[in-house]
């Protein structure tokens, strides 16, 4: 079907300088095309990598700048603890009741958005509003509405007779509260992923499936989502990545920012942060950071696989013609 | 990716010819969407731009309004806003114009060192490029939590620290970037449109140019909007490494908190100051999201 | 066109990055001889307006810029981040809660000169020496605590409310604090005191010894004065304690609101009381704390040895802290002066609080400064251990945990440390 099958039947083979040249071009310039990536983060991307992988190993001094290498003691002392354990099972919850109503609500949001409407930009950008406002005017609203005492969804609970919810006291509603934060932050900055991937879809696909009498739904299942195959799987993986790496809002939730008294919303990010700048043992910090990494990488792929069966293919996206088109073509 | 469409092309507009046979008419999707739309658009809307509503109200009001909760706005902001920027130990104005131009040289470096990567990742075929891809998303995965660390080693060791160059130099590439980019591309250019380029004898870089940045364009204005938006809300590393005399913006307005009693009316005046150029990149980047970008380019 | 526009934008980008990268390369500081410059970095308010620095440089002909952090929290992760680097000021404040970490490097601190030692009160001084015998920090405040009160609230609970007579209702031990606590959430159902964790670093802080020993040795868990202060919280200040913990939105809302009728009131707090309670017209502070006296907060200033001018910064860090410097700073900021001259001074026996009815606050102060008897030891991890013990209270009070559970609990997680 492509143009480009069509050539001369019988090219003589003729290697000019040029043809030398493009074919240089060929193997060389995709190198080319990434080095400008590679070599700066070589220096500032890779070093810090590097960095706390080798003091993982070490009883380092951020003072001094020095370290005992003390093998894998870090890991294992890091397994060994009970608030590890407790910060990975917070860090699984808030994860699933972060992700997926945030990419379910960042989907059917950006779907609406990728109608004809009016004032697009209006309200296609009104969607990022909750991911540029300054963190700490978001935090205050959520510990205004969050707050156990005076908050102010405690405050319409009471009101209307129902007992209060302790926010800041049970696990589970802690990570409600947090997860809710994390959906409001995220999920316009999905929404317009999804969107400008939509956008490149072409659009007469859709006129022709709505000839064909597909309504809406089905079009969104049979030609969006099979189109946005690789944008799904970018927004899933990234998503996981930054699900499971979840530290700025737990770190507000409240006035202390160290996961409870009795570690409720304590993450992995944060536990590490209080290991590294709390109590100053980078190389337990550093070793959680790798520990975490490993778990990222799995549960990363684990979903890839998920999406990767989930989301069917192009050559299925196109929408079954319906009963009565069907009867026109055969006329 | 097959470009035609697969069913029989029409050559009538569909809505017409049912009209003049008097049959009910059918929604070409390019048609004006419903009510309900609009509905659901108006409810996001008004939950997305409440913090910036709020912190309006609060920012207009005075130091008791956190407590108070009032519906409506005081009349204090144009003051408060006065003292934000009046402030002698927030430095606005040259906090405000080293965030600008911070925020800016990032997000452009990283558009277009990602956008590059990206191409060759999504369309070029060479070794080690899935190897190489996936080593470039592997390493998002490892948190950053200790990266101050190091790059505070290094820029004191180069001399840098207090300079606004430290802030700019560790982000200028993206490993999200990349991995954006390379699927964006994945899916929004048919490899139909590069061998039709290639064989009209254009080299790999005037490919790049012709076919690969025009259909970058609208995942580029979102990348350059959010790596725009982190550059300029970033605080732990501009903190650390600039100096209080030559601050970026969230370090400068953050001098007006402190543990003990924090006029909240004035700290949420400077986080609406601070939106405002944000909400200008918005009117920018919006535009950029035009549907069908490619269709032209597929035609015939 | 757009592909023009894009090489624009890619040269201006590449230019101003290659520009900026130079500049960057080129940044020093000011070389010239003629006129230092200092930086000084505090956070919170230690009183130094611009004022009172130009009368520093009226003095010394040295500049002084005054970089402030927001919070104690950032400043700590600042000077850790630089302390064995570059990049402090020279002359940087250090708060009481990371201090004993800092003196872990007090190799790395410029030592204060001998002719202005017993300036501070000597547990002030020794606190800040290291133990090779070196004096590595400048005393700024301290935190004499007094009794604040609601006298409207008092009243309502048949409580006596003039001053001097609440200072002899509570002058005694902390079993009489409580009983009185107990009376009065009785009759109004209402809680007394604002935090049990305040009552918990108020039973603390008049231990010689806590959670280690001053030769190193760890005793959190074997001190029978821990467990016995753990126990008096949990079982006599919990049930008269509004909150658990302070600084939660929570508790700056009931500040206002008339929840809690006492706090434990060092100097500093009583900036905090009439700034987030500006229409509460009843609050009152007494001459008394149980136990006798006791101190909570207070600061240095550290001269690091690696600045640029560390003579010139010894010479601000020793006017700043000045008994006349520090007196003038308590009149900008409410910090309590640690000078023993600046204690016996005219002027502080005369300042006065409006807000607080007028009180002769520092009069008050003042004697409650003068009766502190024990300043606790405190080594690296004590704060480590405080916090988490504070967790162990918070989780009793919150009905996560019973006492036991929550103390076992407690032990086991500092025995990891």
């Amino acid at each position: 079907m492509s143009t480009a099958s069509l050539k001369s039947p019988k090219s003589v083979r003729v290697i000019s300088f040029s043809h030398r040249m493009s074919r240089w071009d060929l193997k060389l310039s995709p190198y080319l095309y990434i080095s400008p990536f590679f070599l700066m983060f070589l220096v500032v991307g890779l070093f810090p990598i590097i960095f706390t992988a080798v003091i993982s190993f070490q009883d380092w001094d951020l003072v001094r700048g020095s370290g005992k290498f003390v093998g894998f003691d870090q890991y294992i002392w890091i397994l060994q603890q009970p608030h590890f354990w407790t910060a990975l099972r917070n860090t699984f919850s808030i994860f699933l009741l972060s992700t997926i109503p945030q990419l379910a609500l960042a989907i059917f949001i950006a779907a609406m958005l990728d109608r004809n409407i009016r004032a697009k930009t209006f309200w296609r950008m009104g969607v990022l509003l909750p991911f540029v406002v300054a963190p700490v005017a978001v935090g205050l609203i959520f510990n205004v509405v969050f707050a156990d005492n005076f908050g102010l969804i405690n405050g319409f609970l009471t009101d209307i007779g129902l007992p209060a919810i302790q926010w800041h006291k049970e696990p589970f509603w802690s990570h409600v509260a947090i997860a809710t934060m994390v959906n409001y932050r995220w999920t316009g900055y999905n929404t317009l992923i999804l969107l400008a991937s939509m956008q490149a879809v072409n659009r007469e696909y859709y006129e022709a499936a709505t000839v064909d009498g597909a309504g809406p739904f089905r079009q969104f299942l049979y030609i969006t989502l099979p189109s946005l195959r690789p944008t799904l799987i970018f927004v899933v993986i990234t998503a996981t990545i930054g699900g499971l790496q979840i530290f700025d809002e737990p770190r507000v939730f409240d006035q202390f920012g160290r996961g409870g008294a009795g570690q409720q919303w304590l993450t992995i990010t944060l536990y590490l942060y209080d290991i590294g700048w709390g109590q100053w043992n980078f190389g337990r910090a550093a070793a959680m950071a790798w520990i975490l990494f490993v778990i990222i990488l799995l549960i990363g792929l684990l979903n890839l696989l998920i999406t990767r069966t989930l989301v069917r293919d192009e050559g299925s996206r196109i929408a079954k013609p319906s009963r009565r088109a069907r009867k026109e073509l055969s006329r | 990716m097959s470009t035609t469409p697969p069913i029989a092309i029409v050559e009538e507009i569909p809505n017409d010819r049912q009209r003049r046979r008097g049959e009910r008419t059918t929604h070409i999707r390019g048609s004006r969407p419903g009510f309900i739309v609009y509905a659901v658009l108006t409810v996001v809307f008004i939950s997305a731009a409440f913090p910036l509503w709020w912190s309006f109200i609060i920012g207009s009001g005075d130091a008791s309004s956190l407590r108070e909760r009032p519906w409506w706005p005081g009349g204090n902001f144009l003051d408060n806003a006065l003292a934000v920027v009046s402030n002698p130990a927030v430095n606005f104005w040259a906090a405000l114009w080293n965030s600008i131009y911070s925020s800016f040289l990032i997000a452009a470096s990283v558009v277009i060192t990602s956008t590059l990567a990206g191409w060759a990742f999504a369309k070029l075929r060479f070794l080690g490029g899935p190897a190489l891809l996936a080593f470039v998303v592997a390493t998002m995965a490892v948190p950053q939590q200790l990266g101050v660390v190091p790059l505070y080693i290094l820029f004191s060791d180069l001399g840098w620290t207090g300079t606004i160059g430290a802030i700019i130099v560790p982000a200028l590439t993206s490993a999200f970037g990349v991995f954006w980019m390379t699927q964006y591309l994945r899916q929004a250019v048919p490899n139909e449109l590069i061998e039709a380029a290639r064989v009209d004898g254009a080299s790999m870089i005037r490919t790049f140019w012709t076919v690969g940045v025009p259909a970058a364009r609208p995942a580029a204005a979102m990348l350059f909007l959010f790596i725009f938006v982190g550059a300029w809300n970033n605080f732990f590393w501009p903190f650390i490494v600039l100096d209080r005399q030559n601050p970026t913006l969230p370090v400068a307005l953050s001098l007006l908190q402190s543990n003990y009693f924090v006029d909240y009316s004035i700290v949420l005046a400077g986080v609406v100051l601070a939106t405002i150029p944000l909400l200008l990149l918005f009117i920018f980047a919006g535009r950029q999201l035009v549907s069908g970008i490619m269709a032209g380019a597929v035609k015939g | 066109m757009r592909t023009s526009r894009r090489t624009i934008a890619a040269t201006i980008a590449g230019a101003a990055t290659l520009a900026l990268v130079v500049t960057g390369c080129s940044a020093g500081g000011d070389t010239s001889n003629e006129k230092v410059t200092l930086t000084l970095a505090t956070f919170n308010d230690f009183g130094y307006t611009d004022e009172l620095l130009a009368e520093f440089t009226a003095e010394t002909g040295i500049e002084v810029i005054h970089n402030k952090a927001a919070t104690s929290n950032d400043a700590r992760a600042n000077y850790f981040q630089k302390l064995g680097n570059s990049g402090l000021a020279d002359v940087e404040a250090v708060e009481i809660d990371w201090f004993t970490e800092a003196m872990q490097y007090s190799d790395l601190l410029e030592p204060v000169a001998a002719d202005i030692k017993g300036r501070w009160l000597d547990w002030k001084e020794a606190a800040a020496t290291d133990a090779a015998g070196n004096l590595i920090a400048y005393g700024t405040d301290i935190g004499p605590q007094g009794i604040c009160y609601r006298s409207d609230l008092f009243a309502a609970a048949g409580l006596p409310t003039d001053r001097a007579e609440v200072a002899t209702l509570f002058d005694g031990d902390w079993d009489n604090f409580f009983t009185i606590g107990a009376q009065y959430t009785a009759a109004t159902g209402k809680p007394f005191i604002d935090s049990a964790n305040s009552v918990l670093q108020g039973i603390v802080n008049q231990y010689e010894l806590a959670y280690e020993n001053p030769d190193g040795s760890i005793i959190a868990t074997t001190n029978p004065d821990i467990e016995a202060a753990y126990k008096a919280v949990v079982e006599k200040a919990i049930p008269i304690s509004a909150y658990s913990g302070q600084w939660s939105e929570d508790w700056f809302a009931s500040m206002a609101s008339g929840e809690f009728a006492a706090m434990l009131c060092p100097g500093w707090m009583l900036g905090v009381i009439s700034g987030n309670a500006p229409d509460i017209k009843g609050w009152d502070i007494a001459d008394a704390f149980p136990g006798g006296g006791g101190n909570w907060g207070g600061s240095y200033l550290t001269v690091p040895k690696n600045g640029a001018h560390v003579k010139e910064a010894s010479e601000l860090a020793a006017w700043l802290t000045s008994p006349e410097t520090q007196l003038k700073a308590f009149a900008n900021a409410g910090t309590f002066p640690s000078q023993v001259e600046a204690l016996a001074s005219d002027e502080l026996a005369g300042a006065t609080n409006e807000y607080f009815n007028n009180a002769p606050t520092g009069e008050i102060l003042t004697d409650r400064a003068n009766a502190i008897t024990v300043a606790t030891f405190k080594g690296p991890k004590y704060f480590q251990f405080h916090d988490a013990l504070q967790n162990a209270v918070t989780r009793v009070f919150d009905g996560l945990e019973d006492e036991q559970t929550s103390w076992n609990n407690w032990v086991t997680e500092v025995s990891a440390f």
